[in-house]
């Protein structure tokens, strides 16, 4: 009897695991360039400078739009963020997008934001970037 | 580096008394019992020296010596005086500093109640406060700036929230206490002596549980309050770094429980012990070392840390690992089994499933960690710790819903059916309620049964319990029925919110779903008082003001929004600024004047102090004064002679001004009367160019149920804490603990 209702148990962990992993590998956002962002069908997330004064609120549909410059290859990608404006994001020196691409737009369509500010918590201003 | 004297040398003076503390111990437990006065002696020397530093860091703050290259980054000179112990927490220095001091002083406390465990156990728990000092001794809030600037940064706006000056600290001694059920698991599989830690390490599981969860509670709010973000819980890495330890603390405690009642999960606690502790650990490494600089949105960057952060999380995994490999074995465990359908089986189902929870959040938080080592590391969002806690929280909602009428000795599925009767009716009836309400998804109205019959099958317990005079035991109860609270309270609000984006222009009244809403004006900082954008909200026959923030802070230059909220009975009404565009929104007049706003022209010919009665008679005698404004109002070629009212009640200070329609569209009505200069000022709504606030509006149903579990799920932890701390006591003075 409590044979079988290890089995059972175990079993019930090993499909829970499955499941677990399956959610895991559908969830993930990669980091990925703008470039494979654009190719990428998928949720992922981007990182990038804030193109200065590129940054719009558009009352009509209460949406942010702003243009993100990859420091690295100067590659720009336009993002439409629909949400609250974060706290400092004019500040900010690095911004990271998670959402997917719209081709038909051409835009970037993030749900979140990530906001990396110079004195945000740590006033040092030898912030590092991991990308 | 140079260093703030005084404070570099109290720090080196804590770690010399913690070594020869720990000296102390180690000749006790060689055998050599002189030992025990001197590491006493030493401990509390240690713990002042701690306590010193402390103080020379709090005084270093108030006194705002900028000189501190601290106190330069987190304080300022406009910084009032209460959000100066914010400061003082609110670095990667001072928050090692504060969880050092909570360290030291539950020390104190733990080496008067550890009996003859003592030694082993201060000197596990020392070593545990040693790596805190050793950061602290690396990383000294003490340094001195080159130079000696007047004025320093200031807070991260942020941070200056009530909330958030309480909430970091209790979250500290929620990580200090962790480490004590830790050094008992330790120190019993280094003595070998195995029977008397689970006692007395249960009270301290207990208290680590009750504060971490009370901590998590306030942060939660803090988010919801004041972020803006519209949510209280975001699984982010931060917070989960501190709810991992809490779930790992909470099968720590049903461990406990089982051990000290049936002997079961003798070896098993060891594990959940450690896994408590190194959890606390490794949360502080992903969130202090920088390696998540990229993937949460309040993780620390790192200061050279991480090398530090890794080594002691190494040592402490080594030094468990080792213990546990050679001595687990050694630790007798029962033969016998429980029946399958007994309390006992069922509690291990319970804490199996919530250790395969706590595991899989584990799993995710380190994502940007495991997936480092692959093409491109990311994360996962919400929707992966949604999509695999809800299987989760159905079965646990089911097993709490069985366990109080499950007894040890076993039971059939007939009686056990015959004791759920009135509980099942109850939570049917609740279900139905749900599904004539809007939930049509047949999983969330099993998970609302399920949730509903384990806070009622609890709650009955706890009701039983109480009467029968035995409230002190009924703790875990109690405690259940705040998680069935909490379960309904997140099923309606995070399942059936609500939420609308809506831009409304000044004075013109918009309508979204049962709720009008109407921007009223910008109402200008004034002194501490923070810019605010007045929206009155009509809804259901009920009308009120809403008051979201949105400024700039002036020292940093963000942009801060603190939504408004309004609770009620069965949800909140949520609003959060989005954007605000002033326009040009008023025209201030005086008796004769004409002015305008793009096709729109306003004379104002004169105040009309009889509108509703006699104004002055009406001052006098403390009633509500109106004061009328007879206008020319010229739109498009129509002209018309409107006369808006501004009514005053004295009494209250209320005012009321009804806004007119103008003959063109748009309204018009009087947003403030100088008396002295003799103008008016109108607000235009809808003409030309008016000022347009854009709103997040959410309704979240039941959102209060989800406080007020937490808090109920508190009060059973305090319950039982009271009554684990009041056995082990009696256990200790019969001389039965080792």
């Amino acid at each position: 009897m409590n044979r079988r209702l290890y089995l059972i148990g175990a079993l019930v962990l090993l499909a829970f695991a499955g499941f677990s992993l399956a959610s895991f590998r559908d969830t993930l956002t990669p980091y990925v360039s703008y470039q494979e962002a654009r190719d990428a069908n998928r949720m992922v997330q981007v990182a990038g400078a804030l193109q200065k004064g590129s940054s719009a609120y558009e009352m009509a549909n209460g949406s942010l739009l702003f243009t993100l410059r990859d420091p690295k290859t100067q590659d720009l990608v336009r993002v439409r963020y629909h949400g609250l404006r974060p706290a400092n994001f004019e500040d900010a020196i690095s911004i990271v997008a998670i959402g997917r691409y719209d081709p038909r737009a051409k835009e970037f369509a993030a749900n979140k934001l990530l906001v990396k500010c110079p004195s945000k918590y740590q006033g040092t201003e030898v912030e590092k970037t991991y990308s | 580096m140079h260093l703030y004297l005084p404070g570099a040398l109290a720090l080196w003076c804590a770690l010399a008394f913690a070594l020869s503390c720990l000296w102390g111990y180690s000749m006790v437990l060689r055998g050599d019992a002189t030992g025990l006065v001197f590491a006493r002696r030493a401990y509390v020397f240690y713990a002042s020296s701690v306590g010193l530093a402390a103080v020379l860091l709090v005084l270093l703050l108030t006194q705002r010596d900028f000189r501190i290259d601290y106190v330069y980054h987190y304080s300022g000179l406009d910084l009032p005086m209460h959000y100066q112990f914010a400061a003082f927490w609110a670095g990667q220095q001072g928050s090692f500093m504060i969880w050092l001091v909570w360290g030291s002083l539950l020390g104190l406390l733990l080496q008067r109640t550890a009996g003859k465990s003592e030694p082993a156990v201060m000197g596990v728990y020392l070593l545990t406060l040693l790596g805190l000092v050793f950061i602290l001794v690396r990383q000294s809030p003490f340094a001195m700036r080159l130079d000696a600037p007047l004025d320093g940064q200031g807070l991260n706006p942020l941070l200056q929230d009530d909330w958030m000056v309480i909430h970091p600290p209790i979250m500290f001694i929620g990580f200090a206490l962790s480490a004590i059920p830790f050094s008992f698991a330790m120190a019993s599989l280094w003595t070998r002596r195995f029977d008397g830690w689970a006692a007395r390490a249960f009270p301290w599981a207990l208290g680590g549980f009750l504060v971490l969860g009370t901590a998590i509670l306030m942060g939660g709010y803090w988010a919801y309050k004041t972020l803006g973000w519209g949510g209280y819980w975001g699984w982010d890495p931060v917070e989960n770094a501190s709810f991992i330890p809490f779930l790992f603390g909470t099968v720590l405690i049903h461990g406990l429980h089982l051990e000290r009642t049936r002997g079961r999960y003798r070896r098993a606690n060891y594990v959940l012990a450690t896994l408590m502790f190194m959890s606390v650990l490794y949360g502080t490494f992903l969130t202090r070392s920088g390696v998540l600089a990229d993937f949460s949105v309040h993780s620390f960057v790192d200061l050279g840390l991480a090398g530090w952060l890794v080594g002691i999380l190494g040592t402490f995994l080594l030094l468990a690992a080792y213990l546990l490999a050679t001595r687990l074995r050694q630790v007798p465990t029962r033969a016998n089994e429980d029946p399958v359908l007994s309390r006992g089986t069922f509690m291990v189902l319970a804490t199996i499933t919530l250790l395969v929870a706590t595991l899989v959040i584990l799993a995710g938080t380190s994502a940007p960690l495991l997936t480092r080592f692959m093409k491109s590391p990311g994360q996962v969002g919400p929707s992966f710790y949604n999509r695999v806690n809800l299987p989760i929280a159905l079965l646990v909602a089911w097993l709490l819903a069985l366990v109080p009428y499950l007894t040890w000795r076993g039971e059939t599925w007939r009686a056990i059916a015959r004791k759920l009767l009135w509980p099942g009716v109850l939570a049917l009836a609740l279900t139905a309620g749900a599904a004539l309400w809007q939930v049509h998804n047949p999983l969330h109205l099993l998970f609302a049964f399920l949730a509903a019959l384990a806070l009622a099958s609890n709650l009955q317990k706890t009701w039983e319990k109480a009467r029968a005079g035995g409230l002190a035991g009924a703790g875990g109860y109690l405690a259940h029925v705040g998680v069935g609270v909490i379960l309904l309270g997140i099923l309606a609000s995070s399942g059936y919110d609500r939420s609308a984006k809506v831009t409304l222009v000044q004075g013109v009244p918009q309508q979204v779903g049962d709720t009008t809403l109407t921007f009223v004006r910008f109402i200008p900082s004034r002194g501490r008082e923070k810019e605010a954008m007045e929206v009155e909200v009509a809804r259901r026959g009920e009308r009120f003001k809403v008051y979201p923030k949105m400024f700039v802070n002036r020292r940093t230059r963000q942009l801060m929004v603190n939504p408004d909220i309004r609770n009620f009975a069965l949800m909140d009404l949520y609003v959060s600024p989005l954007e605000y565009d002033p326009g040009q929104p008023f025209l201030e007049l005086a008796q004769g004047e004409t002015g305008a706003i793009g096709e729109t022209r306003v004379r104002f010919v004169r105040f009309d102090l009889q509108a509703e009665g006699n104004a002055m008679v009406a001052m006098a005698a403390g009633r509500t004064v109106t004061v009328g404004a007879v206008l020319e109002v010229t739109q498009n070629g129509k002209t018309a002679g409107l006369r808006p009212l501004y009514r005053l009640n004295p009494a209250d200070g209320r005012v009321d001004t009804p806004p007119l329609p103008l003959p063109d569209g748009g309204a018009v009505r009087i947003s403030g009367i100088n008396a002295s200069s003799g103008k008016v000022r109108l607000d235009l709504g809808g003409v030309a160019n008016p000022a347009h606030l854009a709103l997040d509006v959410t309704t979240k149903p039941l959102i209060s149920m989800v406080w007020g579990g937490l808090y109920v799920v508190l009060a059973g932890g305090i319950l039982a804490t009271i009554n684990r701390v009041r056995q082990a006591r009696q256990l200790d003075s019969l001389g039965k603990l080792t």
